[in-house]
């Protein structure tokens, strides 16, 4: 009788010291704060339920669930993202971030995504080249890989190309681009090919993406400069999804089986 | 994504829209008054820094001023906040850009109020606190009626700008569908929402001046 | 009895002195008209008189009552509530009128009492509606006032400085804002007034009234009193050069 009853207060007193460490436990748990551009379809957007998905999204969640961390994605103003960075309200970009020509503005992981820039014009314009875009307006996005391309005054090939353009406008989104082309106020927009090709076939192929690239660049993880810690437990999660096939399943699932680099 | 879902997902950023407004209009309209009061001040120091507060706050675009509310803490104090404090900063700074606006209405309303009906309270035996609001602020409200009601139609297309803090009103909403959706469609609903929001606030406004236009002033 | 004393006045504004050694008292009863041409420092008497502008030198009394006295060169004004209470002695009827515009009439005439002096409503209200029937506009008491013509607009801001009962009334050139065929009206509630021994000073550029109701006229010249006396004393037998110049200007 007297055993019994210490074992009922043995094993209620263990549930109550294991609650406790529990939540405890939940109430450090550390948060992953992730920033994203929640425009930018096929890596970050909203869902139907107005949940925030996508490619990286996803990979974020994931990394976070192996780390026991507890995940948020915030969606930020791109022109702010170094705001949000440097002041600690998020602890990386994770969002078809291009790293050339940022390469020693942030601490990178290595690029996951091989990412190149294309030209996207009307199907019925007859355009198959980018000579054909002599005397054409191209459209850009604001702070855009695609417009840092063009602009590149190192780069002789694409300084000729720029030139021969009538005029390269800037748009804040790749919607209003879209919207630029298919009203005729624009002749070819040029963006990242992953986001080509999901606009492209969400818009039911009256759009065709120019076999001839811009450039090719890469896409990383950004964190704060200087953050290696966090970028070597993140960059080593995504190893494991990678040796896994967690992160291939998850290309998959947005169309960009094609782009990814897997780390060796 | 059903055009059903598109209006409930906006409704969600036009909650915070709302919040946005009606928080901001409740707190800078009788902030604004207290800053008026201070710029017209006999002491040369509170008139000094009110003067100044109401130069920078008119003269720097609001976006600015988000950004300065939302990341000065860090820059300046290295305080670290995470996103709750957005929408803190948000109210933050519409409040206090706001209700230098209005402080600027209601001085020029205040001014423009006879030196006549001081002296009639003063001679009635009123006192400062008594002449303030019983006779002076009546005809104020009215005078600026009309700008208050631009202001408060500009603060309903101004919530737009919390956006450059990361806070997802309805504007934003509309450009995160439009943009996984890859159609206009948000945007025109976006367009109808605000449309019906500044029509009942003009709707509203109208009501008020009428409510006061029960008497002229020459 | 006296009600109110002036003595050795001094005003400036700035450099310019605008009121100088104004001595003066005015008597229960007694209706005291101010003339003299504009800038002579009238209206700006008035203001003194009534804490509108503040004295740069010399004392005011109101029966008895200091409300400023000179000490030292210096200029000093009685504590708070003597100046309540002298305040509630006089009232002053402006040229313009300033009645509240957001109050009905009724209500421009009863504010005061109810609110300031805590009066009874209904007992003031009561008053105020004699008042009211006295200036002839008891069936505008729920108008506004920009609903009224100039001249009713006038005896509404009298009845309102009627209503506290006043030991003493001031009228700043009350009917100059007004068009000439309304200024008749006006001037006979006045004349009632006078006629009720209700104690009185009106600065005035109408010299036919001033004549017809004053006791006892002052001429100001130059912020100073240039002459004083009987209507018949400075209309008919005047000496004073300043006086009679001023006179031809109205008379021809």
């Amino acid at each position: 009788m007297k055993k019994r009853n210490i074992k009922i207060i043995c094993a209620i007193a263990a549930v109550v010291i294991m609650t406790l460490a529990l939540v405890s436990c939940g109430g450090k748990k550390e948060t992953f704060t992730v920033g994203f551009d929640s425009e930018f379809p096929p890596y970050g957007y909203i869902d139907e339920n107005g949940e925030y998905t996508g490619f990286d999204i996803e990979l974020a969640i994931e990394v976070a669930k192996r780390n026991d961390w507890e995940i948020k994605l915030k969606p930020i103003d791109w022109d702010t993202k170094d705001f949000q960075l440097s002041s600690g309200a998020i602890d990386c970009i994770w969002n078809g971030f291009t790293m050339n020509g940022r390469e020693d503005s942030y601490t990178w992981s290595d690029a996951y995504v091989d990412n190149s820039q294309v030209v996207v014009v009307a199907a019925s314009s007859g355009i198959k080249t980018l000579g054909d875009l002599a005397g054409k307006t191209v459209a850009v996005q604001t702070d855009s890989s695609a417009e840092a391309v063009l602009k590149n005054t190192d780069n002789e090939k694409m300084q000729a190309l720029a030139s021969s353009f009538a005029a390269i406008k800037d748009y804040g989104d790749y919607n209003t681009a879209f919207l630029a082309l298919q009203s005729g106020a624009v002749d070819a927009v040029a963006m990242d090919i992953g986001v080509a090709k999901y606009q492209v076939s969400s818009r039911g192929n009256t759009y065709i993406i120019l076999n001839e690239q811009l450039a090719s660049e890469e896409y990383g993880i950004g964190f704060l400069l200087g953050n290696t810690a966090l970028r070597d437990k993140v960059s080593k999660t995504v190893k494991e999804m990678m040796a896994d096939g967690t992160f291939e399943k998850i290309a998959d699932k947005y169309g960009l089986k094609d782009s990814i680099k897997l780390w060796k | 994504m059903s055009i059903l879902t598109m209006w409930k997902l906006l409704l969600q950023g036009f909650e915070i829209s709302v919040l946005i407004f009606v928080v901001t209009l409740v707190l800078s309209l009788p902030l604004g008054l207290g800053v008026a009061l201070c710029r017209m001040s006999k002491n040369p120091v509170l008139r000094g820094i009110t003067k100044v507060y109401i130069s920078v706050m008119r003269g720097t675009p609001l976006m600015l001023q988000l950004l300065v509310v939302r990341f000065g803490p860090w820059f300046v104090f290295k305080m670290k906040l995470d996103d709750s404090y957005d929408i803190w900063a948000v109210l933050i700074a519409f409040v206090i850009n706001y209700a230098a606006y209005f402080a600027e209405i209601y001085r020029s309303g205040i001014e423009s109020v006879p030196k006549g009906q001081y002296e009639a309270a003063q001679i009635l035996g009123f006192g400062r606190w008594r002449t303030f609001f019983a006779v002076i602020m009546p005809q104020v409200i009215k005078r600026v009626l009309p700008s208050v009601t631009n202001e408060i139609i500009t603060l309903v297309k101004d919530t737009s700008l919390a956006y450059a803090i990361g806070l997802i009103e309805m504007f934003t909403r509309a450009k995160q569908i439009a943009a996984a959706e890859t159609s206009m469609l948000p945007y025109l609903f976006a367009g109808i929402l605000y449309y019906i929001f500044n029509y009942v606030v003009a709707f509203g406004m109208e009501k008020a001046e009428k409510a006061f236009g029960y008497y002229e002033i020459k | 009895m006296e009600i109110l004393r002036i003595e050795n006045l001094k005003k400036t504004f700035g450099e310019a002195t605008v009121l100088s050694d104004i001595s003066l008292s005015v008597n229960s009863g007694e209706v005291v008209s101010v003339i003299g041409s504009s800038g002579s420092g009238k209206s700006t008497l008035l203001r003194c008189a009534t804490m509108l502008e503040k004295v740069s030198g010399g004392s005011i009394l109101y029966a008895g009552d200091v409300m400023c006295r000179e000490e030292n060169g210096k200029e000093i004004y009685s504590d708070k509530k003597t100046l309540a209470k002298i305040r509630s002695r006089f009232g002053l009827v402006f040229q313009n009128f300033n009645l509240f515009p957001h109050m009905t009439v009724l209500q421009n005439v009863t504010e005061a009492p109810i609110k300031v002096m805590k009066r009874n409503r209904a007992e003031v209200e009561a008053e105020a509606m004699e008042l009211l029937e006295k200036m002839g506009l008891e069936y505008k008491m729920s108008e506004y006032p920009c609903r009224l013509s100039g001249g009713q607009q006038q005896r509404v801001s009298i009845a309102r400085a009627l209503i506290s009962k006043p030991d003493i009334l001031f009228f700043d050139e009350p009917t100059s804002a007004l068009d000439p065929e309304l200024t008749a009206g006006v001037l006979k509630i006045i004349k009632e007034l006078a006629a009720d021994n209700m104690t009185m000073v009106v600065v005035t550029h109408e010299m036919n009234f001033a004549r017809d109701i004053s006791n006892r006229i002052i001429f100001l010249d130059n912020g100073k009193i240039e002459a004083q006396g009987t209507p018949d004393d400075l209309f008919s037998n005047t000496s004073n050069g300043r006086l009679r110049e001023f006179l031809s200007s109205f008379y021809g």
